[in-house]
C-alpha cells in the first residue's frame, strides 16, 4: 500500500526551456517545503533537470505546438515523477555508456546516466517518449 | 574589455581565473552563453592557462558540464590548460560518478591549483 502523497503536481507545460527550469526550481522547492534536505535534493534536481529539459529539447524539439506532460508525487518518504513528451521517442539502451574510456568526452548521455545513479528506479515506456522515475527516502 | 554575464574573471600571473556568476547553473540560454564566454577564454590568445573555481557553484547541469568538456578540449588542442578548483562535495561526486574527474585536472582550492601550472 502506497502512502498518500503530500504533494501533486500534474501539468502540461509548454516546450520551452526556461518554463521548464521554472518547474524544476519549483518542485525542488516544494519538496524543500516538505522536508528533504539540501544533500538528498541534489540528486533529485539532476534527474528532474535532466527529464524535463530533455523532453522539450530532444523529445519535442522546442515546438511550439507540442506539449511536456509532468506528474509529481511526493511526501516526505517518497519522490516519483513521470514526464512525457510528444516526440518519436528513443530507445534509451542505444545511448552510449559516458563513463567508457572512449566517451568521456562525449557530450551525451552524462545526464541519463547521472538519474540512473542518483534515481532508485528509472523506467521508460516502449515507445522511449515517457519516463517515470523514483526515489526513496 | 569583454563584458561577460556568466562569469568573473581576473587576471593572475597570466593566469585566467573564472569564477561562476549562477549558483545554478542549469538555464539553457544561460549555459550556451556560459559556453561562448568560457570559450572567448581560449581563444583570446594569451597563454591559455585557466583555472575555473567552483566555489560558489551549488548545481551545474549535464549541460553545463559538457561546457567544460569543451573548453577542456579547446585549451588542450591549443597549447592551453585548464584546471578547476574549489567543488563542493555534491559537485565533485558528479565528477566522480561520471569518471570525468579522469578528463579533468581537479584541485581542492584555488591556491594548489594555481601552483599547479606548469
Amino acid at each position: 500500500m502506497t502512502a498518500e502523497p503530500d504533494w501533486i503536481f500534474n501539468e502540461r507545460i509548454a516546450s520551452d526551456c526556461t518554463i521548464g527550469n521554472q518547474v524544476v526550481l519549483d518542485i525542488i522547492g516544494r519538496m524543500k517545503q516538505i522536508g528533504w534536505s539540501e544533500s538528498e535534493l541534489f540528486g533529485i534536481h539532476l534527474a528532474l533537470e535532466e527529464a524535463i529539459i530533455n523532453a522539450i529539447k530532444h523529445g519535442n524539439r522546442e515546438s511550439p505546438d507540442k506539449q511536456v506532460h509532468v506528474a509529481v508525487r511526493a511526501s516526505l518518504d517518497s519522490f516519483f515523477l513521470e514526464v512525457t513528451d510528444e516526440g518519436q521517442g528513443f530507445d534509451p539502451d542505444d545511448v552510449p555508456d559516458c563513463t567508457a574510456t572512449e566517451n568521456l568526452e562525449v557530450c551525451s548521455g552524462r545526464g541519463l546516466m547521472l538519474m540512473y545513479h542518483y534515481m532508485d528506479e528509472v523506467r521508460y515506456n516502449d515507445v522511449g517518449n515517457s519516463l517515470q522515475i523514483r526515489k526513496t527516502r | 574589455m569583454v563584458d561577460y554575464q556568466c562569469i568573473r574573471l581576473a587576471s593572475e600571473n597570466d593566469i585566467s581565473v573564472v569564477c561562476l556568476v549562477d549558483d545554478k547553473v542549469m538555464d539553457a540560454e544561460r549555459v550556451a552563453l556560459l559556453g561562448n564566454e568560457l570559450l572567448s577564454l581560449a581563444d583570446s590568445g594569451d597563454g591559455g592557462k585557466v583555472l575555473i573555481n567552483l566555489d560558489n557553484v551549488r548545481f551545474l547541469s549535464s549541460a553545463a558540464i559538457n561546457k567544460l568538456i569543451v573548453l577542456e578540449r579547446r585549451l588542450r588542442d591549443t597549447g592551453g590548460d585548464l584546471k578547476i578548483s574549489n567543488l563542493r562535495p555534491e559537485v565533485e561526486e558528479v565528477f566522480n560518478i561520471t569518471q570525468l574527474h579522469t578528463v579533468f585536472d581537479i584541485c581542492p582550492d584555488a591556491e594548489a591549483a594555481m601552483n599547479s601550472f606548469d
